[in-house]
């Protein structure tokens, strides 16, 4: 049998020998390699063992059926065409077939020219589709080192004017009067910003193509809790304001990516800083029930005008305007919203002005408790 | 008169070339700029620096993993401080690039931009442990 590279490879499944010869002659005239097999174990033996580009599968035939090879050929072999070959009178179960991943049906009595036909015509459309599938893989590459590309290539100049800076002060800070340096220290800063802006952007883009690097482990919120409030205590001690938490016993675990969630919780507690007076509160809550743990990050601050607060998650909406003097990159809750959603979980905010505002995150609960202990350890 | 320190600096950005040089010479090095991988080893091999630092990603992203392995494949590179840089979060598919296991070590892995003070602690550090 031959088995050369570049000639494609046909695979017949009939319990009819003299339809598998008459089959297997015209095709190898026809410039394929032809496998031919009596039943279905066998057929589904050797496609496993060559890969074929093609089959011709009767439907009709002992021990196990067309319909099921159909399904497990298009199942284990990838990109392989499949072709019923039927009777007249079953032309019903040609069109299951198809359905169940057959990509057309070669009714019998059949002649040599509908035979190649049908064979040049499958082939073609595999080739197509493994070039469609191909192209769409590059496509998808492109646009996401285009991301990477165009992220590295706004950050390079930025990072540079800051070098400079940096350069600036070591070189000459010394003869720089007060007001010079606050000119070179606002520059700083909005170039800073305008960084972080970049990144932020880039880690969204991420989420959203799946590129995101994160690694969903088992874990607790509270051990989450802690190393939040930890990284955020400097902070909040230099603004005076307390930041206190409140965690339920035995909370259960979640699946959930511990970097980006610390991200989310540094992120909120943050902004919460921000806007929370000298002599504030910051507490954060954990509770759950049977099926959500919710998390709470209520404030003491200024609170939030009700029309603001719809826009809150969008892209580059500021509560404060433009000129708000605690400008960040503008992306940051949009960043918490896209992480909690690839947690399969939601963020929620409300807001009283004047009074605070409360960010509630909820998970999903997805270890039941009963099973923890019945279930295999991975 | 005591003779400078010298240090190589291998970035393909000609201002961060610069504006690092500034702040090097400020502490009082003498430093030495090659804006490729290529020049860079062949300025470490005729200059004999005794500190180096080198942009991770140049016109490949591997480059600076290439010239570092080459400069501690030479006679004088196997103790001298080498210094990486590095602007992207090592994230997505600058992820895939890993170094392999015999990967020469590195001394230090600086983020850019860099603080001034720290760079020159830094190095002063490098320098002084030799």
């Amino acid at each position: 049998m031959t088995d050369k590279p570049g000639k494609p490879l046909i695979l017949i499944i009939d319990d009819e020998e003299a339809l598998r010869d008459g089959c297997s002659q015209v095709l190898e005239k026809a410039g394929y390699a032809v496998l031919t097999a009596e039943q279905g174990i066998e057929g589904i033996k050797l496609a496993r063992e060559h890969l074929p580009d093609m089959a011709f599968i009767d439907l009709k035939m002992p021990n196990i059926s067309g319909m099921e090879i159909i399904e497990i050929l298009s199942r284990d072999i990838p990109n392989i065409v499949l072709v019923m070959i039927t009777g007249f009178a079953t032309i019903v179960s040609a069109v299951e077939a198809m359905q169940k991943g057959a990509y057309d049906y070669l009714p019998k009595p059949f002649n040599p020219d509908q035979l190649r036909a049908l064979a040049k015509r499958g082939l073609d459309h595999r080739n197509l589709k493994i070039e469609t599938k191909k192209l769409r893989e590059e496509k998808d590459l492109m646009e996401r080192n285009f991301i990477t590309f165009v992220s590295h290539e706004m950050r390079s100049p930025l990072v540079v004017i800051r070098q400079y800076i940096e350069a600036l002060n070591e070189i000459a800070g010394d003869r720089f009067d007060k007001d010079v340096k606050e000119i070179i220290d606002r520059c700083r800063k909005r170039i800073q910003n305008l960084e972080e802006m970049v990144k932020h952007w880039l880690d969204i883009s991420r989420i959203e193509d799946g590129t995101f690097a994160q690694q969903k482990v088992c874990l607790s919120l509270d051990s989450i809790i802690s190393l939040s409030v930890e990284e955020m205590t400097p902070v909040c001690r230099k603004r005076g304001i307390s930041l206190e938490t409140n965690i339920s016993q035995k909370l259960p675990q979640i699946i959930g990516d511990a970097e980006s969630l610390v991200r989310v919780l540094t992120n909120i507690i943050g902004n919460a800083t921000k806007y929370t007076p000298e002599g504030g509160k910051i507490t954060v809550t954990c509770q759950h029930d049977e099926y959500y743990i919710n998390v709470s990050i209520a404030d003491t601050g200024m609170g939030i005008s009700p029309d603001k607060l719809s826009l809150i998650f969008e892209p580059f909406f500021r509560c404060g305007g433009k000129n708000e003097k605690h400008s960040g990159s503008g992306l940051g809750l949009t960043f918490c919203k896209k992480i909690m959603e690839s947690h399969k979980g939601c963020i929620a905010v409300s807001s009283k002005e004047g009074e605070g505002t409360t960010f509630l995150l909820t998970f999903p609960s997805q270890i039941d408790p009963e099973r923890k202990f019945s279930g295999t350890i991975s | 008169m005591t003779i400078k320190k010298k240090i190589l600096l291998i970035d393909d950005d000609k201002d961060f070339l610069f504006a690092t040089k500034l702040i090097l010479e400020k502490g009082s090095y003498e430093v030495f700029m090659a804006e490729d991988g290529k020049t860079g080893v062949e300025m470490w091999k005729s200059v004999n620096p005794d500190l180096a630092i080198i942009d991770m990603m140049m016109e490949t992203w591997g480059e600076g993993f290439e010239v570092l392995n080459k400069i501690r494949a030479t006679d004088t590179g196997k103790e001298t401080p080498l210094f990486m840089l590095s602007a992207v979060d090592l994230q997505g598919p600058y992820n895939s690039f890993e170094p392999p296991p015999e990967f020469p070590k590195v001394n230090k892995v600086l983020q850019k931009p860099i603080k001034a003070d720290d760079l020159l602690n830094y190095i002063a550090k490098a320098l002084g442990s030799k």
